[in-house]
């Protein structure tokens, strides 16, 4: 079938764009252990300069994924997003070389910033939204732990609207396809007629929550108390 | 009757514009009573629920707004929901939601357990409290903004527009609660255009006029368009060609539900469908496959005698999808018509005329040079339906194009429509998620329940 390429990555996004609060399948670590664990191991990942320090870090990122069982893992999508990185990566270093010298290099990089990432994703799979705002009030203001939490809330949200937006301006004729953008030249409609109103509907939903949360009254004591559920 | 709110004399103007929106306006809101606040979109609804609530800003506020006797009433506190239920859910599942009013005003944890019951119980949602919010229905969803406000014991609830995101089921479940409410005491404000769902429970009609003043009585748009104007539309479909076919189509959603099955229709070249259904029925989810965004499960669908792919279909289907503003970006209404005509291959000299038509046909050839950013609601709706107008596709999709739209500004939309399908055998599907109201513009009606998908 014609365009099955786009409609597959399109079906994929429909399906995992939802948030899943699947019961936890893996041991019923406290939030803020699994909080401090997560920016160990991404910082870990950032400061890894051999592949044997890499390494360890991958296998250490193994055995918390075993052990917390993290459900609703789209892999397909997570496997795109590091085959796209790693691509644009290689063929810079590839570029900032001048040979294959710099594939290597490239991959490393990529895995690395891979798994810089990926601790927050388990976290957050594995974590819901209650208990990341009582483990962040502890350590920081009430308003901003629930931005952050709203943050994550709503991320789906956001991108809901901009596939809205893209698939809107893709039958408007902007050239904006992945065929499309294969060709440079035709970046700037990706900028101009996708990320421009996307940035727009960003702030306006940002404007939306703001307002829905002041209606009930958020930010009319500086402390909040929290919802012992969840 | 205990008088709950008094505006007097208030005017409301926003700091962006010089006009003011809200022009001494003066009411008094009783308690155990319902209000409908009804006017044409952008009249200034929104801006007056804002003002009862207390959450404008004060700079742009004269006149007072005065509440109870606090030895009388305690606390006075007013439930505001406002449109989109999407983007009032802040938690991610029921008894979070819920308990976040009770958050806000620090109540003991050990107290909001049976608040939060409560609450859930008056809006008749039986879910369990760590019950994830994004698997309920559209009107489920609504039931439980109602309740996050209700467990903050508010005196009088306002709800902005509720008909243009509940299907009936949704709106008749809201109705209930309203009524059960009335009969606590609680005063009731509806901001809506159709108040048909609840008019027996309304006791006052209040109406702004579109120039910020508030009177009694209820608005009316004008009246939809005539038989005699759609009967104009191009006919004789039965010998028409099928440009759209579809043969035991599937779809499956979350958890390999399937959406809906074995879907079979043919639309013919200048045919007005209508597809209802109720929410998450699966009618975006169709327009989606059918416009090759996404992949069917099984089945076969022939739009144009080819399967459907976005990159060649761009030039002869034209698709609006709901809240169609956001797909404006441009800097004057006029390079915002010119965009898809310069990337569909038209010429610069045929340019400036087909913007000139196109915007006549629509009525808005005197905002040609203005900022779509700055239009009203209605006006960037119609910006909108123009730029996808312009490049003259052969068949149009459109996404529950008249939510949120007063009666006035669906008779603008449905005229453009009626008058491209009649001019140019334009072809037209479009969703609803009202089965009971189908517009007199439609000659075909597809109706989507228990995931099939038939004709009517």
């Amino acid at each position: 079938m014609a365009g099955d390429r786009f409609s597959r990555l399109h079906t994929t996004l429909a399906r995992g764009s939802h948030h899943d609060n699947r019961p936890d399948k893996g041991i019923p670590l406290p939030v803020g252990v699994k909080m401090l664990l997560a920016l160990t191991l991404s910082c870990l990942a950032f400061l890894a300069r051999t592949e044997t320090f890499l390494g360890m870090v991958t296998a250490a990122n193994l055995l918390v994924f075993v052990l917390l069982r993290p459900q609703g893992v789209s892999w397909w999508r997570q496997g795109r997003l590091f085959v796209f990185q790693t691509t644009v990566i290689v063929v810079l270093y590839i570029l900032r070389f001048g040979s294959l010298a710099g594939v290597r290099d490239g991959l490393l990089i990529s895995w690395q910033l891979f798994l810089a990432f990926w601790p927050t994703m388990v976290f957050a799979k594995t974590t819901s939204q209650a208990k990341i705002v009582r483990a962040m009030n502890r350590i920081m203001p009430s308003r901003m732990s629930f931005v952050m939490a709203t943050c994550l809330k709503f991320a789906p949200h956001l991108l809901e609207e901009v596939r809205d937006i893209y698939e809107g301006q893709v039958l408007r004729g902007a050239r904006i396809l992945p065929k499309d953008l294969a060709r440079p030249w035709n970046w700037p409609d990706l900028v101009h007629c996708v990320v421009v109103p996307a940035v727009v509907q960003g702030m306006a939903l940002a404007g939306n929550i703001a307002l829905a949360a002041r209606v009930r009254d958020f930010g009319l004591h500086s402390r909040r108390t929290c919802w012992p559920g969840d | 009757m205990d008088v709950l709110l008094q505006l007097k004399n208030f005017s409301y103007t926003y700091s962006e514009t010089k006009a003011a929106v809200l022009q001494g306006i003066n009411l008094e809101i009783e308690a155990g009573r319902c209000y409908c606040l009804t006017g044409p979109t952008g009249s200034g609804k929104t801006t007056l629920a804002l003002a009862m609530k207390g959450l404008l800003e004060k700079d742009g506020c004269s006149g007072e707004v005065v509440g109870p006797d606090p030895s009388d009433h305690g606390d006075f506190r007013v439930g505001l929901v406002l449109q989109n239920p999407e983007t009032q859910l802040l938690a991610t599942s029921v008894g979070a939601e819920v308990a976040f009013g009770l958050e806000n005003l620090c109540v003991e944890p050990g107290r909001m357990l049976a608040r939060v019951e409560a609450a859930l119980s008056l809006v008749d949602l039986r879910k369990p409290l760590d019950y994830p919010v994004a698997r309920l229905s559209m009107g489920q969803k609504y039931r439980l903004l109602i309740a996050a406000l209700l467990v903050m014991e508010p005196q009088l609830l306002i709800l902005d527009e509720p008909a243009a995101q509940l299907d009936p089921e949704g709106l008749a479940a809201v109705h209930d609660i309203l009524s059960d409410l009335k009969g606590r005491g609680v005063a009731v404000v509806l901001c809506e255009h159709h108040p048909g769902p609840f008019l027996d429970l309304v006791d006052r009609f209040w109406q702004l006029d579109g120039s910020g003043r508030l009177s009694a009585g209820r608005w009316r748009a004008s009246l939809m368009p005539s038989d005699s104007t759609v009967s104009k539309t191009a006919g004789g479909y039965s010998v028409a060609p099928v440009l759209l076919g579809v043969r035991d189509l599937a779809f499956t959603g979350h958890g390999d539900v399937p959406v809906w099955e074995e879907v079979c229709f043919d639309i013919r070249r200048g045919q007005r469908v209508v597809v209802t259904g109720l929410n998450g029925t699966g009618k975006t989810t169709l327009l989606r496959v059918l416009a090759g965004f996404l992949k069917p499960s099984r089945g076969r669908v022939r739009i144009f005698d080819a399967e459907p792919d976005p990159r060649l279909l761009r030039r002869r289907l034209g698709c609006l999808f709901q809240n169609p503003q956001k797909q404006i970006f441009e800097n004057t209404v006029r390079e915002e018509l010119a965009f898809p005509l310069k990337r569909l291959g038209w010429s610069s000299r045929e340019i400036p005329s087909r913007i000139e038509d196109t915007l006549r046909l629509c009525g808005i050839e005197h905002l040609v040079d203005d900022s779509p950013h700055k239009l009203s609601y209605g006006q960037k709706h119609l910006v909108a339906i123009a730029s996808v107008l312009a490049p003259a596709p052969e068949m149009l999709f459109l996404d529950d194009p008249f939510a949120g739209l007063d009666g006035a500004r669906q008779q603008d939309v449905m005229e453009i429509l009626a008058s491209w399908n009649r001019e140019r055998e334009m072809t037209l599907v479009w969703t609803s998620h009202d089965p009971g109201e189908i517009p007199s513009l439609a000659d075909g009606h597809l109706h989507i329940e228990g995931g099939c998908i038939g004709w009517r």
